[in-house]
């Protein structure tokens, strides 16, 4: 026993010995870069190729270091912790959960209005910093875009008796019912998890109900409540177990075709497409198409305005030291290029807050959604980017409570006021 | 043992390591969460402090309430219904009943599986359209009682704390590691005297663990039971309406939320519950301890009457 | 023990005894290699058979290909050297303070001892996701942030207080008069922790060292948040990385799971015939 300890022990320093860390030329910038557009996200490969050709480019001078990160969750508690106890790093990703505000405010991240104003903001598209700017300055830059229009199964709905994709609420409720009727699920909720469909569901409605402006009061407007009323009556028409059902449930029943209508944004486009999918040699997407946010009687939406939300921030680490923020900014400069963003949405589906000509190979389902994005005659977040994480975090909870009718529709809005609330 | 004076240098010496780590690592850390459990902060602006306005909002809050009520109820049965199945198990293994090597790696493999793949599986059997339970209860006619089971308000948390019920290979572990210590002429004795497997069980191998590994595995299957949160962040995150949320979870929930303060209160919360806890159990085993040893010589008493 | 009973036949109240032990083991059987099986199963799968079809159907086809993504797309192998390596050594670490903290609080009497073994008890309690911050900042202090010396410190301490309440509780068990005895021979300190008690409570430090490995070995929020070079990721983070921001490809995770599990099976296997050993080295409790 003894002697093998004594083995294990040896091996155990050796292997540390051995692994040690890489150097690096001591005159060289290295940008500390911890992504999540890597593994098997879709932005993963050409962001690579990118910095590959970044790091080639400036050889000897500046080296963009990626931290590879693949659980958003666990990446969401290393930036925040990183940021709290003044370790921001050189450059990541944020998404709306984070307080985008607080951080802006913060002055822990570069200001990026100087480089803007010189030539890059015309790079972006037309108000992309409206919201996010503090004091007319941007230091937290809108990257990635998401639209959220309603992709569905045409053979579905033909087996149900519609050949069009309802233009109401009302129609599309009737929808629902003939769909149930042929044996199919109309759409697919979720209160597991995140609640990821249901919150998106649920954005969708309020901008029917709402229209433009349902934000402006917060949660007092009248069409949180009457939003919710819809969002119940939906799940008498989505799949069995849906108040314990996560993405993995939603998305595994629409690729088993057993469901009309797929509420998600444009990365989720690439799986229509996968040979995986694929049923007898038929694509999903041959069989699915694109539709707006139906119109709801007496609600203030136009049916042109989309609910959208910003996917991803860019943040830079102040710097103190010109030629490192120099070396940070050439690398933003360097992946917002139209020309590449062209090419990257491509290969990715995703969209982008940056003015670029798509490609003419982009898959008709990427470019449907294109469209929609450019007819929309206003836009609003998804009710998760719009309100506090709170409200994120609160909104599973609120959700299967009102289906389980454990509160109806006041208390459902009450519930993600007061959680609001707690965190203020 | 009493201690001696050339003793003491090196007792020092022995405990420093442990007590050097136990401060740099727990307390001082745990000073931190208690300081920030007095303030409001969200980890970016300057933190204000708010006195025990945090505890309130926790005392207010209904999916606290919930969570704590959770974990005691998890932490009761994973030491009073867990534990003592694990012992039964350990008991009978420890017999070296054919394949019990088999059987003891066995019983350890949920251990070494990675949680999320438990979470999944778990998902799975309790499914609504697809799941083993459903399909198992219809089979046999009872389809009139196949449910959304993580789904449900009243068998979502039952459903969440009976699966990790039966898995009690780590317990069993420790009490058989225990048991085989136990000098064989105890039962050498007992057989002698016509003691069935039973017996010998309830007279000797039980009083000789209690206050050892029985022990150690009540309170340490009590504490995880109090700190659960990995399994359930997988397999319902608190849902159905925060009826499944623990302590933990609930903090981690409102670390999400940037609201350091009543995370760090519900930490505290956890600390004081737990120490309640093993306070309680300890005093449970002094008792009982005291209780048999009058029962085992009031026995004896009588057995020399006859 | 029962060696002489296993011949005689059973009646009555003996035979029903027997047919629930069986009934039991059984259960427990199937009851804990279920998820192992289902595990293996899926891993075999294509993602569409797994979210689209019944999650107990076989695969059709066998895709061994998931077992390749795992192992070179995700760059599985280093990652379970970084695991063992760093495992062991946090254990190694860990196990030799806790035994030195557990036998001052086993076997003496001193002012305090029962006040710091409430302590240790405590830091059982503390949710180490609530220490996030003060850990990361401790870590980056001592100039550990992304080192192996990071985390093998880091882990070694969070299994401090653990470990040196399961050997504590074995140690106890130690017959006092065998301390004694051996104290009135003559021998000293350091002789009767190394020659008497470390031996004799080996249960108990096996016990601690099985449960302090699989903790490293299970860990991951730390692991992700004091490490940043792919170079020091441990295999936890490893099966994450089928995980992206939308979407899980569930079997090539599943595919890295179970070769994750495969050698935390066999080091369990060859440290409970450690265990084995060391119980034959003679029975002493009474």
């Amino acid at each position: 026993m003894k002697k093998t300890f004594a083995l294990l022990l040896t091996l155990v320093m050796v292997f540390g010995l051995v692994a040690s860390m890489p150097a690096y030329a001591d005159d060289e910038i290295i940008i500390n870069f911890p992504s999540i557009w890597v593994g098997t996200d879709s932005k993963a490969a050409y962001m690579s190729k990118m910095i590959e050709d970044f790091n080639a480019e400036n050889a000897g001078k500046i080296k963009v270091v990626v931290e590879e990160q693949t659980d958003y969750q666990a990446y969401r508690d290393k930036i925040r912790t990183t940021i709290t106890t003044g370790n921001a790093p050189d450059l990541c990703v944020l998404d709306t959960t984070f307080d985008i505000k607080a951080y802006a405010e913060s002055g822990k991240f570069m200001d990026l209005t100087p480089y803007l104003n010189e030539g890059w903001g015309e790079n972006f598209t037309d108000g992309a910093f409206d919201a996010w700017s503090v004091d007319g300055k941007v230091s937290i830059l809108p990257f990635e875009a998401a639209v959220f229009p309603l992709v569905y199964n045409v053979e579905i709905l033909k087996a149900a008796g519609w050949d069009h994709f309802p233009a109401t609420y009302d129609e599309f409720f009737q929808m629902c019912k003939d769909v149930k009727a042929a044996g199919f699920n109309a759409m697919g909720q979720m209160a597991g998890d995140n609640a990821w469909s249901s919150m998106l569901w649920y954005s969708l409605i309020v901008e029917a109900i709402g229209g433009k402006d349902v934000y402006a009061d917060g949660l007092d407007n009248p069409a949180f409540v009457e939003a919710a009323k819809v969002l119940k009556e939906m799940y008498n028409y989505t799949f069995d177990g849906a108040v314990s059902a996560t993405a993995s449930d939603v998305n595994g029943h629409f690729i088993a075709r057993d469901t009309a209508v797929y509420l998600n944004g444009p990365w989720w486009i690439a799986n229509l497409y996968k040979d995986d999918n694929a049923v007898d040699g038929v694509k999903l997407a041959d069989v699915c198409d694109v539709a707006t946010n139906p119109v709801y009687e007496g609600g203030k939406g136009d049916g042109k305005g989309l609910v959208t939300t910003v996917q991803g921030f860019l943040a830079a680490a102040k710097q103190d030291d010109p030629a490192k923020e120099a070396a940070v900014v050439k690398f933003l400069q360097y992946i917002s290029d139209p020309e590449r963003v062209s090419e990257w949405a491509l290969s990715s589906g995703a969209m982008f807050f940056i003015k670029y000509t798509p490609s003419p190979e982009t898959s008709l389902i990427s470019q449907k959604f294109t469209e929609i994005s450019n007819n929309a005659s206003y836009t609003i977040l998804h009710v998760n980017g719009a309100f506090p994480t709170a409200f994120s975090t609160e909104f599973p909870a609120a959700v299967s409570a009102l289906v389980l009718n454990q509160i109806d529709e006041e208390g459902f809005v009450d519930q993600l006021q007061t959680a609001i609330e707690l965190a203020e | 043992m009493k201690l001696e004076r050339s003793d003491r240098g090196p007792l020092i010496a022995f405990l420093l390591p442990a007590i050097v780590v136990m401060v740099i690592f727990f307390i001082i850390p745990v000073i931190y969460v208690v300081v920030v459990s007095f303030l409001k902060w969200n980890g970016i602006s300057a933190p204000i402090a708010r006195g025990f306005k945090n505890y309130l909002l926790l005392y207010k809050d209904k999916a606290f309430t919930r969570s704590v009520i959770n974990n005691v109820i998890w932490a009761l049965v994973a030491g009073f219904i867990q534990v003592p199945l694990a012992m039964v198990m350990a008991i009978i293994l420890s017999r070296k009943p054919k394949g019990w090597k088999f059987f003891r790696t066995v019983y350890f493999f949920p251990q070494v599986i990675s949680g999320i793949a438990l979470a999944t599986l778990w998902r799975a059997i309790y499914s609504a359209d697809t799941g083993l339970l459903n399909g198992l209860l219809r089979a046999v006619g009872l389809g009139h009682l196949a449910r959304d089971w993580l789904g449900t308000i009243e068998t979502a948390f039952p459903a969440v704390l009976i699966y990790w019920v039966f898995y009690i290979g780590y317990y069993m572990v420790i009490m058989m590691a225990d048991i085989t210590t136990i000098d064989s002429s105890y039962y050498e004795a007992a057989v002698i005297d016509g003691a069935t497997d039973f017996q010998q069980a309830i007279y000797i191998t039980i009083p000789l663990i209690k206050n050892t590994s029985l022990l150690t595995c009540i309170t340490l299957a009590s504490v995880m039971g109090l700190r659960q949160f990995e399994q359930v962040y997988m397999l319902t995150n608190g849902q159905p309406a925060n009826t499944t949320s623990t302590i933990v979870l609930y903090m981690y929930k409102k670390m999400q939320d940037t609201n350091y303060g009543v995370a760090s209160a519900s930490a505290v919360v956890l600390i004081i519950v737990g120490v309640i806890f093993i306070v309680c159990i300890r005093k449970l085993f002094e008792g009982r301890s005291e209780q048999a040893k009058q029962l085992r010589a009031l026995k004896k008493a009588r057995r020399a009457v006859k | 023990m029962s060696e002489n009973k296993i011949h005689a036949p059973l009646h009555g109240k003996d035979l029903l005894l027997a047919i629930i032990r069986w009934i039991l083991i059984i259960f427990f059987a199937v009851y804990t290699l279920f998820p192992l099986i289902w595990l293996i199963i899926s891993s075999l799968k294509t993602n569409f058979e797994f979210l689209a079809g019944s999650p107990f159907a076989l695969p059709k086809v066998p895709q061994w290909q998931n077992y390749v993504n795992a192992l070179a797309v995700a760059g599985l192998g280093r990652m379970l050297l970084n695991s063992v390596f760093v495992g062991l050594a946090a254990t190694a670490v860990n196990v030799i303070i806790a035994s030195m903290g557990a036998y001052c609080i086993s076997r003496f009497r001193f002012k305090g001892r029962e006040k710091i073994f409430t302590l240790f008890t405590a830091g059982i309690l503390v949710p180490l996701n609530a220490l996030m911050v003060p850990y990361f900042v401790i870590i980056n202090k001592l100039g550990l942030y992304n080192t192996y010396g990071g985390m093998i410190l880091l882990y070694c301490a969070i299994g401090i207080p653990m470990s040196t309440f399961l050997i504590r509780g074995l140690m106890d068990s130690v017959p006092m008069e065998l301390e004694e005895a051996a104290y009135i021979d003559g021998c000293g300190f350091f002789g009767r922790f190394f020659y008497l008690i470390l031996p004799l409570s080996r249960t108990g430090i096996v016990t601690a060292a099985t449960f302090e490995f699989l903790t490293c070995w299970n860990e991951f929020v730390f692991a992700n948040l004091i490490v940043s070079s792919e170079k020091l990721r441990t295999v936890q983070v490893g099966i994450r990385y089928f995980t992206n921001q939308f979407s899980t490809d569930y079997v090539s995770m599943y595919a890295a799971i179970v070769i994750s599990i495969i050698p935390s099976i066999l080091g369990y296997i060859i440290f409970q015939e450690q265990i084995i050993a060391g119980m034959t080295s003679g029975a002493v409790k009474g």
